[in-house]
This record gives structure tokens, C-alpha cells and sequence, in this order.
């Protein structure tokens, strides 16, 4: 008897349970209507917390080390750089207040914006601004690839002077990129950051604070009620800053159909990378808007080096056979979403937007490819496709050219790994043929992988030379036509072949207002009414 | 009792062994490394070299295997790559939301399959007990990620009864606390439950098929009294032995749940440890979980002798 009473005891605990959980909808739906009533009688109409869904916890916060976007789009509301592009890619002072460049371009004298308080509520001076971009052109890749020998000091508290040691002409648009962008940060803390333990204490100049990072499940920052804004409309990461919403909290939700359903109930207001399958069930939702914005471009990379495509006749072989639309139809489902253009950076971007070398994109000419492949002797060895299906675009993309080839009588394999083991293989150049890569814009044409010798392999003398070329130009103009030149090579030499340029996608509820995207999420005004 | 517990903590350790050797292998033979993912897919040969060498992960594998043990023994299990804490930090962060939706759930099984066994088994084939035993076959085809993905649309996205993902801390309330897991709990719960309601009914009708029974019936005991306390107590150890197992399967394998449901438990911190290749946080929640594993058995087994008082645990010499 005593069991069936323990039974009965635990079947009542359990009951209450259940019904408590399921009663609380109401019980916070009551406090919700008290605050909102209390909030309307203060005159605050807007909500105090905005959730955004990000699909993955971002590995470090240090923005300096880091490509890693999901990190950039967090760092980038606690962290502020001298120079931060504005809509128009252009690089324009924040912490910066004006700058100088000698004569002879290899020395800029940059005037700080005084008066500005980091989160700790110290003053950033010179010597916080110097600690923080010296120690940036030692540890982003991209800097000590592209400044080398440059450095910072102080010439007063509120005056740094940069020297190079060669005048190029995108010092200032190297400094204000998006991708392991120069945080300024304390110089104390920069002091603190050892080989073993990286950065660990998240104080900007931001208009938002680091408040919490719950391992595997948010990072929240609370409004900084110190900041000073910039003032002028807001455009890109440039121009005032209102931040009318008091949290901001960035959940991982590396799960898609989560990140779905999470949109759909409210329980996130923001929600990036909508994979393409969910992209018609959110379109016929009304309570969400769908956001499209230039993402990057779908590149195929050939091993220049090793192996049978290190016979460049067989490249033109392959780019002859590729048909481009098809291989984006499959990778991104919705014609809307990419466009087919042989540039390999953003036609947004003016200066850099060129059809150099669209000859050889997209020939779709299966034919000719044949001919192409007769004559350099082609005789059925095997091409290894690399690729990785944690990517589904670059996946599928894969297949298409794998039919592709086949089609033409290429013998042709697919070797597919998870991403880390994708990275690896890719740098051993003796196990691929060819593989594919979706990587978001650069802001120039030095910072792109397609030209970057560790990435893909290539080693050109021409491309070298072009890129000096266009970070030594006079004008812009000298610059854009030494772009067109590279791009034009590289095309000619088939070393590598966009294949097209996607959208990314971000839901966002449809009450949210002054979302904007600009490379990145741009959450700092944005708000939800009450 | 004594003795039999520290025999089983001793062969503990050969299963800890094999299994620290078996995972310390398959990681590091698994291509595909920290750096990559730590430094990011345009960083140079150069620096994932210099990453290598300042991490050790250029060293041989047995000094890197020994080095990592030696660490174990005197209590420290390294430090993870990625969250800037201790493993043991990184668990016991971690333990807390997988135990509380272990529980919940097994509550939810003991409470929905006890009951409905021992109905099934009572009213045995009678359409109740068709229409049971079909319900508990479906519960069991039902991959548990599909029933998540399905309660979810309903209770969550049409219904909005209850948040679709997430987890809230005890410290952020009782009720809000369990709102958050009783989706996956359900979802993990009746999984279980089918299992158990199977087990309960065939366990049961084992014993009621038995003569003593019989002569319990006939000395004109009441039903419930013959069902529970007669037939129930002596049917419990195999109901026990499913409970004890899927309690351990739910501690130590609620990963797809976790990763639906955004809970983050020990399954998402071994997943994501995976895909940064956190070497030294998968080694270690692995090893943790083990241990977790064989306690839980111990337990179990520790706990017939407290159910049955036939069943002596040490042997009389």
C-alpha cells in the first residue's frame, strides 16, 4: 500500500508541475500587461530587450584575431574602431577625429576624439589607441600581411601618428574593414592579453556593454548610458546612435528549424542566415520581414600547383564545361536570390566592380569544352572535387560541376569532410583538384583569398605585381583599372572562376524598426514598440 | 555491501583506461584541427604552425596522451580551447540544464508508463491493452528528434503554449525554469515512457501468471492490493533496470534534443566541442559522461538489493 501512496504523491507533484508550467503563460502574460501599462505611464514605448538568433557562439570576442562573423557582429556594437565605413564603403572617423597624410603617404598624423570614455569609465587617450592598433598589426592577418613594418605612436594624449613604410593607397580602408577589425580597448587590458589567456575582459568605447557570455547559450550587453554619438544620419557603421533598446542578447542557435520557429513565436526578434528551404514558409508569414543583402560570392578554386589542373589548357577545359546558373539554381534555390557577374567583389562597390575577363564566365558551351579537353590530351585521370557539407551551397554547388564535368568525359570524385578536416586537406595540395568556397565581400581586392597564395595556392608573379600596383596607385581610377588587369588574369589563367554572387537572408520580425544591414546586423537602433 | 561497492569502483578503472585511449585516439586521428577552426579559414600555414607548436599539438601522441592523464590523476582536466574556463568548469556549467531535463523527463516516463503497464498488464488482451501496447510500439518507432520537431510545431509555433527553445536556470525560478524544459522533456519523456510501459506490462504479466498469486487471489485479496503490492513489488527489478538504463541514456545522450531545443547541456558542449575540435573538452566531457555511466549503474545495482532483500549483493565466504 505504501508504494500505490508514493505512487499517488508523485503522480499529484507531477500534475501540479505540469499545471503551474502550463499556467505560467498567464501569469507572465499579467506581468507583461503590468509592465507595459507602467512603461506607457513613464512615456517608454519601446521594448527593453532585443533577442537575436545567431547560428553558432562566436570563438573569441577579440576582433583583431578573429574572421569569424558571428563574433564581429557582437564585437561590433561593444567595440569602436578610428575609422568605420560608412554606406558607401568609405572610410570615415569615430574615434578619430580628423587626419592628416604627409606628402610622401608613408605618415598619417590622426587627431582622436577627445572626451570619449570607455566602458570602465576611463578616457581613451593616444596611448590606449596606440597599445590597441600596434598590437592589431602584429596578430590580424590581414594587417601583417598587408602593413608590414608599419607602426603607431604617440605624438600627444589626443594625437597618434601611423608611418608606413611605402605609401599605399588603403591604409585607411584596411583599418576601417569589418573582418578582424582594430578594437580600440584600454591599454591596460591589451597588457593583460598573454599567449594562454586571450582576452578575456570586453571594455570598448561601444554603445553597448558587455554584460554576460553563458557558454554555448548567449551573450548579452547592456545599453551604455555614457556613450556619445556621433552625430549626422545614420549610414553603414558611421553616423548617430540612439540605442533606444537597453538589451541586446545574442542567443546561439546553431539548429535552423530553431532558429525558424524561434522567429515565427516571437521568442527572437532577429534571426541571421535563414537557410533557402525555410525561405517561402517565412515569406508567407506576416509577422516577419525577409531581408536580403549582398553576402559574397561562390568561388571555384583550382590547385594551381600540383596535380592535373596545374595544366592550364585542362582549366580552360573545365571553364568552358561550367554553366554557371545552374550550379547557383541548385546552391541557392531561388533565382532572387544571386546573380550571375564575373566580378569577384561586390558590384555595390564601385571602384571594384569590373567584368574584366566575363569571356570566360559562364560558357555553358559543353562542346567546346570537349574540343578543349581533346587537345590538351586529356585521358581520363582522376579529379578530385574537395568539399564539405556544413556547407550546404558550396555541397551542392560541388555535385552540379561534378555532373557537370562528367558530361564532357571528365572522370570525376567528390571528397567530402566536415569543415575543420575540409580546411585541413585543402592545405595539402596533393589530395585536390578543385573545390569551392561561399566567403563573404572584401572590401579590396588584396584582402581576397582569390589572390591570397596560402589559400588556394596560387603564385603568380602578374598578380603580385597588380596588387602592388593598385595599393601604390595615384587615383582611384589608376587603381580600379590595375584591379581590372588582375581580375582579367586570373580569368585567362583560369585559376579560379566566381560563379556567381549570393544573397544572404535575415528574418526579423516585422514590427522591428531601424534594422539595418550593412555587411553585418546593425542592431544599435533598432527597436520594437510596445 | 561495502565490499561489493569498492570492487565495482576498482573495475571502474580498466573501462575509464580503454576509454580514454579509445577517445584520445579517434580525436586525434580525426583530420582536421583546432587551428583551423580557432584562427580561421584565412590564416596562413605560418601561424596555425606557430599554434601548433605553442598549443603541443605538434608532439607525439604518446607524451601528449600521458601529459593529459598525469593532468587527470592530480584532479585537472585542462583548460578549453574556446570558453576560457577549466573543463570541469565548462561541465559542471554544463551538467546542471542535462540533469534537470534527465529528470523531468524520467518523471514524465515513471508517471505516464508505471500506470499504463500495469493497466495493460491487468486488462491484457482486451482492446485497452492493444490500443496500449500499439501506442507504446509507435512511442518506440518514433525517432525522439521527430516527436520534438512535431510537439514543437503544435505546442510551440501554433499553439504557443510553451517556448520553443531556450533554457532558464532554477535560479531564474521554478516555473520559468521548467517552461523552458518541458518541451524537450516530453519530447525525451515519452520516448522512455513507451519503453517502460512495455517492460512494466511483460514484467508484470510474468508474475501474475505465477502461482502464488493465484493463491493470493484466492484468499480474496483486493485487486489493487494483489496488482500493487503483491504482483508490482516482485515485477519491479527488471522495471528498475530499464529505468536505471534510460536514465543513464538520457544524462549522457540527450545531443540531438539539447541541439533542437537549445539547451546547453553536456550533448551541446560535446557537439560544438566537436565541430571547434576543443580536443581537450571532448576528452574530458567523454571521460566525465563514462564515469556518470558506470555511477549510474552502480547505483542501479546497488538498488536491487534495497528492492528485493533476495538479491545479496556480497558474496557470503
Amino acid at each position: 500500500m505504501s508504494v500505490f501512496r508514493f505512487k499517488m504523491i508523485a503522480i499529484l507533484f507531477v500534475s501540479f508541475l505540469l499545471l503551474a508550467a502550463c499556467g505560467n503563460d498567464t501569469g507572465q502574460q499579467g506581468e507583461d500587461t503590468e509592465t507595459d501599462s507602467n512603461q506607457q505611464e513613464d512615456n517608454l514605448s519601446y521594448r527593453d530587450e532585443l533577442n537575436i538568433a545567431l547560428t553558432a557562439q562566436p570563438p573569441t570576442l577579440d576582433t583583431a584575431q578573429t574572421v569569424s562573423a558571428v563574433a564581429l557582429d557582437i564585437a561590433g556594437n561593444v567595440y569602436q574602431q578610428l575609422f568605420q565605413l560608412d554606406a558607401s564603403y568609405e572610410p570615415t572617423p569615430v574615434l578619430a577625429e580628423s587626419y592628416e597624410v604627409s606628402e610622401d603617404g608613408t605618415a598619417y598624423t590622426i587627431y582622436l576624439r577627445e572626451g570619449v570614455h570607455f566602458h570602465n569609465g576611463e578616457e581613451m587617450t593616444a596611448e590606449d589607441v596606440v597599445a590597441s592598433m600596434n598590437r592589431w598589426l602584429v596578430t590580424s592577418s590581414r594587417a601583417i600581411a598587408l602593413l608590414e613594418g608599419a607602426s603607431f605612436s604617440e605624438i600627444d594624449p589626443y594625437t597618434v601618428q601611423l608611418d608606413v613604410p611605402e605609401a599605399t593607397s588603403d591604409v585607411l580602408i584596411l583599418m576601417a574593414s569589418q573582418a578582424q577589425f582594430p578594437s580600440i580597448m584600454p591599454k591596460e587590458i591589451i597588457e593583460s592579453i598573454t599567449e594562454e589567456n586571450g582576452l578575456s575582459e570586453y571594455i570598448g568605447t561601444g554603445p553597448y556593454k558587455f554584460e554576460e557570455w553563458r557558454q554555448d547559450q548567449h551573450i548579452s550587453l547592456v545599453r551604455n548610458e555614457d556613450y556619445q554619438s556621433l552625430e549626422g544620419a545614420p549610414s553603414g557603421f558611421t553616423g548617430e546612435i540612439t540605442t533606444p533598446t537597453e538589451r541586446l542578447v545574442f542567443h546561439f542557435v546553431s539548429d535552423h528549424s530553431t532558429r525558424i520557429a524561434g522567429i515565427q513565436t516571437g521568442l527572437y526578434d532577429v534571426a541571421d542566415t535563414i537557410p533557402i528551404d525555410s525561405y517561402d514558409q517565412l515569406d508567407a508569414d506576416d509577422n516577419i520581414e525577409l531581408l536580403t543583402f549582398p553576402g559574397g560570392t561562390l568561388t571555384a578554386f583550382f590547385n594551381t600547383t600540383e596535380g592535373i589542373f596545374a595544366d592550364e589548357a585542362l582549366r580552360h577545359a573545365v571553364l568552358a564545361a561550367l554553366d554557371n546558373e545552374e550550379i547557383m539554381l541548385a546552391s541557392y534555390s531561388k533565382p532572387e536570390l544571386f546573380e550571375l557577374a564575373p566580378g569577384y567583389l561586390s558590384d555595390n562597390h564601385e571602384q571594384w566592380s569590373t567584368d574584366a575577363g566575363a569571356e570566360y564566365y559562364n560558357q555553358a558551351n559543353p562542346e567546346l569544352a570537349q574540343q578543349l579537353l581533346d587537345e590538351a590530351g586529356y585521358n581520363g585521370e582522376e579529379i578530385t572535387l574537395l568539399t564539405t557539407q556544413d556547407y550546404n551551397e558550396m555541397y551542392t554547388g560541388t555535385l552540379v560541376i561534378q555532373d557537370q564535368l562528367r558530361q564532357i568525359g571528365m572522370n570525376v570524385t567528390v571528397d567530402t569532410y566536415d569543415f575543420p578536416t575540409f580546411l585541413e586537406t585543402k592545405d595539402s595540395r596533393g589530395e585536390w583538384d578543385l573545390f569551392l568556397a561561399s566567403t563573404g565581400y572584401q572590401i579590396t581586392p588584396p584582402q581576397l583569398l582569390a589572390v591570397t597564395p596560402d589559400w588556394a595556392g596560387l603564385d603568380d608573379d602578374f598578380v603580385r605585381e597588380g596588387l602592388a600596383n593598385i595599393r601604390g596607385a595615384q587615383s582611384p581610377e589608376e587603381a580600379s583599372a590595375a584591379w581590372a588587369t588582375v581580375q582579367e588574369h586570373l580569368y585567362e589563367t583560369s585559376a579560379s572562376t566566381v560563379l556567381g554572387h549570393y544573397n544572404s537572408v535575415v528574418a526579423v520580425r516585422s514590427e522591428l524598426e531601424d534594422f539595418e544591414l550593412f555587411e553585418a546586423p546593425v542592431v544599435w537602433n533598432a527597436r520594437i514598440p510596445e | 555491501m561495502l565490499t561489493y561497492t569498492l570492487k565495482r569502483l576498482l573495475a571502474t578503472l580498466p573501462v575509464l583506461f580503454v576509454v580514454s585511449v579509445a577517445i584520445f585516439l579517434i580525436i586525434h586521428i580525426t583530420p582536421g584541427s583546432p587551428a583551423a577552426t580557432i584562427l580561421g579559414m584565412e590564416a596562413t600555414s605560418a601561424q596555425i604552425e606557430a599554434f601548433n607548436e605553442e598549443m603541443g599539438y605538434n608532439r607525439p601522441l604518446i607524451e601528449q596522451y600521458t601529459s593529459w592523464v598525469s593532468g587527470i590523476v592530480q584532479g585537472d582536466f585542462g583548460d578549453s580551447l574556446f570558453m576560457n574556463q577549466t573543463v570541469l568548469g565548462a561541465v559542471s556549467q554544463h551538467i546542471g540544464p542535462t540533469l534537470s531535463l534527465a529528470l523531468l523527463s524520467q518523471l514524465i516516463a515513471i508517471v505516464l508508463a508505471i500506470p499504463l503497464g500495469i493497466l495493460a498488464a491487468h486488462k491484457r488482451g482486451t482492446i485497452l491493452d492493444t490500443m496500449l501496447m500499439s501506442f507504446s510500439l509507435f512511442g518506440m518507432a518514433v525517432p525522439n528528434f521527430l516527436l520534438a520537431l512535431i510537439l514543437m510545431l503544435i505546442l510551440g509555433v501554433n499553439l504557443g503554449w510553451l517556448p520553443v527553445a531556450g533554457y532558464a536556470p532554477l535560479s531564474s525560478g521554478l516555473i520559468n525554469h521548467l517552461t523552458t524544459l518541458l518541451l524537450p522533456a516530453l519530447s525525451l519523456g515519452a520516448i522512455q515512457a513507451a519503453l517502460i510501459t512495455r517492460m512494466t506490462r511483460s514484467a508484470m504479466l510474468d508474475v501474475l501468471s505465477l502461482h502464488y498469486m493465484r493463491a493470493a487471489r484466492s484468499k480474496g485479496l483486493k485487486e489493487r492490493t494483489l496488482l500493487i503490492k503483491h504482483a508490482f513489488r516482485n515485477a519491479f527489478l527488471p522495471i528498475l533496470t530499464v529505468i536505471g538504463q534510460t536514465f543513464g541514456t538520457l544524462v549522457t545522450g540527450a545531443v540531438v534534443i539539447e541541439t533542437i531545443f537549445n539547451i546547453p547541456g553536456l550533448g551541446q558542449l560535446i557537439i560544438n566541442s566537436i565541430v571547434r575540435r576543443d580536443y581537450v573538452v571532448i576528452q574530458g566531457v567523454v571521460l566525465i559522461v563514462t564515469l556518470i555511466y558506470l555511477f549510474i549503474n552502480l547505483v542501479i545495482d546497488l538498488l536491487y538489493g534495497v528492492v528485493d532483500p533476495r538479491v545479496r549483493l556480497d558474496r557470503k565466504e
